[in-house]
């Protein structure tokens, strides 16, 4: 079994004994020890920015791989055929009927919806969005 | 009636009216304003209520409590009290425990704790809050200067200036390696100081920095995914191991506790470590700490150059994060607001808080907590950092 070695302190290894301590080593270690911890965590700093470049470079692929997955709702006649090519990131697929909806309400509930489902808009399809007026009770 | 007046005087002398000093007495009153600063100013009490009693206990006389029995003085106590004969289970029930303080179990239990409720996202998404927790470093320096100037020995001068860490656990680690006679004072000094932080930072902060500079309002921070927090703890533990293998027991706990944290694979244990393990420690590590100040031991001259040096190390500490931030205010064209770096000292998150109430003072719409909270956490890692570089330069 590999024990770890016992070392002495590194002052002690360089002067001999601890009682060399005066002011100039002092303000040495001192400095020595401030930049050390500077170097440190700016390395630290680096890597987490060297690991954020490597996670959205991996996110971008991942987001450029996404083919579209069309799912035949009631042989849906309205969704396209975009033959395994993405839409572009702002679009959704199939044509969307607007019922009683504007098209600015319409987009703010496409841009809701694919917030909260977390999928892409371009991977969701809207048949269509009807306005439903309760009766007054 | 000789035998009822001996048998008063056996027990007034037994009594601790009898044994108690004017040290004690001092001791009492102080542990006195530290229960009135935790109860009714709200100074870290879940810090300083354990060690202002601990501090009580340890000033009733004759109790015992703090006595090591043993003749090799096993759980470091004052070889005055070694009796012949006695077991290690004889000795005053404080210092049994006390021996987790002597061997770092507490401070790298409570590390694992501080490492499971720490949330590095603010760090990762603003890894410049590194170098203002590298700065706020500035203070242990400074006092360890200082300290050889008054004439302490390199280890007693390292042990004292870590207090400008603000970090309690990592003041008793190092301290225990390095200097372990100057603990009570050391661990006193550096958890009243961090109970103290609410008074001792803000002038400083209003002193330094300009109202337009505290008036900055910080931009939203990315988010962060979670694999980032996954591989943070794992892949910065080994990168500093490599740097400061000395560091291992207390980075590598913190480490451990935040990747039960993150990995949301172990609740059960990560819940454990930041509650019941940590409140636990906290309370023997708070009580014992506390019941090392001693009256005859802890009331000298040299005690009072601890807390003056420690105090010292304080305010530079807070001065060197500051600084930082008003140069980095400077160099982001005043995306930075200064105040931040006071909390790279690593007292979390009551620094954090402060540079969140300061901020909020001179505009009541910032929210600068979570943008403090990447220098707090930073602070840790700095002054573990600077612990291990101090316990490499000068162990026995």
């Amino acid at each position: 079994m590999k024990f770890s070695p016992h070392f002495l302190g590194i002052f002690t290894n360089i002067y001999g004994s601890y009682d060399a301590m005066d002011i100039p080593k002092a303000l040495l270690v001192a400095l020595v020890g401030f930049l050390t911890v500077i170097a440190v965590l700016a390395i630290i700093a680096l890597f987490i920015k060297f690991i954020a470049f490597i996670f959205s470079v991996i996110e971008k692929k991942n987001a450029s791989k996404v083919t579209p997955v069309i799912t035949p709702i009631n042989s849906t006649p309205s969704v396209p055929q975009t033959n395994g090519v993405a839409l572009p990131d702002n679009e959704s697929q199939g044509q969307l009927e607007l019922i009683g909806v504007d098209e600015a309400t319409a987009a703010m509930l496409m841009a809701l919806v694919s917030y909260k489902t977390e999928i892409p808009l371009n991977r969701l399809a809207f048949r269509s969005i009807r306005l439903v007026e309760e009766e007054n009770k | 009636m000789e035998l009822i007046t001996n048998l008063l005087a056996g027990l007034w002398d037994a009594s601790g009216f009898a044994l108690l000093t004017w040290q004690n007495g001092v001791m009492i009153g102080v542990s006195v304003v530290f229960l009135y600063l935790a109860i009714a100013k709200k100074f870290e009490p879940l810090l300083l209520v354990p060690i202002a009693f601990g501090i009580l206990l340890a000033n009733l006389p004759g109790s015992g409590i703090m006595d090591d029995l043993t003749l090799n003085q096993a759980f470091g106590g004052d070889p005055a009290t070694a009796v012949e004969g006695s077991h290690w289970y004889d000795s005053g029930v404080l210092r049994i425990i006390y021996a987790g303080v002597k061997s770092s179990i507490f401070p790298c239990l409570i590390f694992l704790g501080v490492g499971a409720m720490t949330d590095f996202g603010p760090l990762l998404s603003n890894p410049i809050s590194l170098l203002l927790g590298a700065a706020a470093q500035l203070g242990i320096y400074v006092a360890f200067i200082i300290a050889i100037l008054l004439g302490f020995t390199p280890q007693e001068a390292a042990a004292i200036s870590i207090i400008g860490g603000a970090d309690g656990p990592t003041a008793i680690w190092l301290t225990g390696k390095l200097a372990s006679h100057l603990l009570a004072p050391i661990a006193l000094a550096a958890y009243s100081y961090m109970a103290l932080i609410p008074l001792i930072q803000p002038p400083i902060m209003k002193l330094l920095t300009t109202k337009k500079e505290r008036e900055v309002k910080m931009t939203q921070l990315r988010k962060v995914s979670k694999t980032e927090k996954i591989v943070f703890p794992v892949v910065v533990l080994v990168l500093i191991a490599l740097i400061l293998p000395s560091v291992v027991p207390l980075l590598g706990m913190l480490m451990l506790g935040n990747l039960f944290r993150e990995c949301g694979v172990v609740e059960r244990l990560s819940d454990t470590a930041q509650n019941a393990l940590n409140n636990i420690i906290v309370i023997l590590l708070g009580v014992t700490v506390g019941a090392t100040a001693n009256g005859e031991s802890f009331l000298k001259a040299q005690t009072l150059g601890i807390v003056a040096l420690g105090l010292t190390a304080f305010i530079f500490s807070t001065v060197g994060g500051v600084l930082l931030g008003k140069v980095l205010y400077i160099v982001t064209k005043g995306k930075i607001n200064p105040l931040i770096g006071a909390a790279g000292v690593s007292a979390v998150p009551m620094a954090a808080r402060v540079a969140q109430n300061e901020g909020r003072k001179y505009n009541p719409t910032n929210f600068l907590l979570m943008h403090a909270m990447g220098p707090n956490v930073a602070g840790v890692i700095g002054s573990a950092v600077a612990a291990g570089f101090l316990l490499l330069m000068f162990q026995n």
